[in-house]
């Protein structure tokens, strides 16, 4: 009796299972398959989804003299690597201080979860000011204007990330680096972020997706020299024609490095997308 | 003893923000401070290059008139409870169903995470090709068995029902990591008492596994409750708002109005009645969640 009931559950579990990772997986294949796939095949009727012809053309083209897409690759890798730089240095320093500083004053530990409200509040709000600001500071179409919107709200979320993180260290370590004598500074430096560093490889990989893939605030800040990969992409979607081809390659190229970041990632990615209100 | 050691270290101590401090102060303190007085003013780009006077509460009493807003905000409910409802239920299902270290369910595992980490524009460009009528997939999958599909993102009911089935695809992942993280923290000597007492597996669902979910349900609630209602970035890159004003939702309404019709005053007035709803049901769902996990799981963190 209970191992009828068992086997139902195991098929039943495999059965959500395997509907789940096709449901994940066709629209990537999908998605794959018309950046080879000849524009003939994308407009026959009933249209061909396994293309019968294979092109490497729209990769050819959008990286060619036509579509440039290097240039923009290059501002995406060159934002997103200075803007997990900025984050993670200036946000794992402030959560050091800021873990230590809330147990003494009430108000910063106001002020830290005043932080916190950066992750809850609608991003367009911030879209007409900072529009203005960065006008003002000259800073319209530059790759900083976006690497500064980006690091505001990355800081935010490596904080709370690593606030978590220092807590669990026991304050013992750090009692006998002050005994040997080591002032703050050393003790960060020396003892207490060697022992972070998963902290801190999350916060880096976390930040690193935020910012590849914003496009929102990127948008309203650059209009053509400092465009970044998903705001070229945003540019195809008031395209009404079938000009599918370049559309899904650009794509295949904003989403492959993704997917090799989040096999190296997984293991934090929980506590990582809940500012560490989950630790995984 | 130890405490003055710190307390002579304050200084020190107070120079380590700093640096996050700035950034913050001027890329998000100032911006959305400056939405704040413009809200009480009268500014459109379109009649003045410069901000005008003040003009109290008027922009949000506007706010109230607005048909349209209040009919984004509606769609703006649709979407949240919806969307939700169903990344829960499903996220469960999922981590319930992949629990366990074997290889093969390890590996189904980060398959079933990919959506959560994609450009929301690559997600948009999928989906726009998958739901287009003529030459998409869906269709062409539905004419194998006869049927002919509709304008998935042409018609108003079924324009709504896909951008909230493209933020299912894309977030029911991150409910399924929460969940799975959160069921991995259930101490195992439960299983193996309710084992030993015969309890059946739904019996174990019911009384060990979802009470001792409860607090990180609340999580997911949280972060899922408040980015299905600011959702923008799946509406924008599939159906901007359409057809008609079907899936108009608030945070695209205050981007129209701000960034296409430039009525910055009523644009930061719409935005700052939004990030009040939204901050206030985070700061509850927070609290709650805190008074939950230390009741049930008997830990203070």
């Amino acid at each position: 009796m209970m191992k009828e009931r068992s086997r139902i559950y195991v098929s039943v579990r495999a059965i959500v299972v395997a509907i789940a990772l096709v449901a994940v997986l066709v629209p990537f294949l999908y998605l794959f398959l018309n950046s080879v796939k000849i524009e003939r095949e994308f407009r026959s009727i009933p249209p061909r989804i396994i293309p019968f012809v294979v092109t490497l053309q729209y990769y050819a083209d959008i990286f060619g003299r036509g579509g440039q897409l290097g240039s923009y690759l290059l501002n995406s890798i060159i934002v997103t690597l200075v803007v997990v730089v900025v984050s993670v240095f200036t946000g794992a320093l402030a959560a050091f201080g800021l873990a230590k500083l809330r147990r003494m004053y009430r108000f910063i530990a106001l002020a830290v979860y005043l932080i916190l409200l950066v992750r809850f509040y609608p991003k367009v709000v911030m879209l007409i000011p900072y529009f203005i600001l960065m006008r003002d500071l000259h800073l319209l179409d530059t790759l900083a204007a976006v690497v500064i919107a980006h690091s505001s709200i990355g800081i935010p979320f490596v904080v709370w990330l690593m606030i978590g993180f220092y807590e669990e260290i026991p304050i013992e370590l750090e009692e006998s680096a002050m005994l040997d004598g080591c002032d703050v500074w050393r003790r960060f430096t020396r003892v207490i972020f060697p022992v972070v560093l998963p902290g801190i490889a999350t916060a880096a990989i976390m930040t690193a997706i935020l910012s590849w893939n914003e496009f929102l605030i990127a948008s309203s800040v650059v209009s053509i020299n400092a465009k970044t990969l998903p705001v070229l992409v945003s540019g195809y979607i008031s395209d009404k024609g079938i000009n599918w081809g370049p559309m899904s390659a650009t794509s295949v190229v904003i989403i492959v490095p993704m997917f090799v970041f989040v096999l190296f990632t997984q293991k934090y990615l929980v506590r990582g997308l809940t500012f560490g209100a989950v630790k995984g | 003893m130890r405490r003055r050691n710190v307390r002579h270290e304050v200084g020190a101590l107070l120079l380590f923000p700093l640096p996050a401090v700035i950034i913050i102060l001027v890329a998000q303190a100032f911006p959305v401070l400056y939405s704040l007085t413009m809200s009480f003013r009268d500014w459109a780009l379109a009649s003045s290059l410069t901000p005008g006077g003040f003009v109290g509460l008027a922009n949000y009493v506007k706010a109230f008139h607005d048909t349209v807003f209040l009919h984004a905000f509606a769609v703006s409910l649709q979407f949240c409870v919806a969307a939700t409802l169903l990344e829960v239920v499903l996220g469960f299902i999922l981590a319930y169903f992949t629990m366990g270290e074997s290889r093969a369910l390890r590996v189904a595992r980060t398959i079933l995470i990919l959506p959560m980490v994609i450009a929301p524009v690559a997600n948009g460009t999928i989906w726009r090709m998958i739901l287009n009528p003529q030459y998409g997939l869906l269709n062409a999958i539905l004419s194998t068995f006869g049927a002919r599909g509709p304008d998935w993102l042409g018609n108003p009911v079924l324009a709504l029902v896909s951008v909230i089935a493209i933020d299912i695809w894309q977030w029911t992942p991150f409910a399924m990591v929460v969940f799975c993280a959160g069921l991995s923290l259930i101490p195992p000597e439960l299983y193996d008492a309710a084992q030993v007492d015969g309890a059946s597996r739904t019996r174990v669902l019911r009384s060990i596994v979802i009470p001792y979910l409860v607090p990180v349900i609340f999580i997911v609630l949280l972060f899922r409750i408040v980015d299905t209602f600011l959702v923008i970035d799946a509406i924008y890159t599939t159906t901007f708002g359409g057809p008609g004003f079907s899936t108009n939702v608030v945070t695209l309404y205050i981007y129209w109005q701000a960034l296409r019709y430039f009525n910055i005053s009523f644009g930061s007035a719409l935005s700052w009645l939004i990030s009040i709803l939204t901050l206030a049901t985070a700061f509850t769902l927070m609290r709650a969640q805190r008074r939950l996990q230390s009741s049930i799981w008997g830990v203070t963190q």
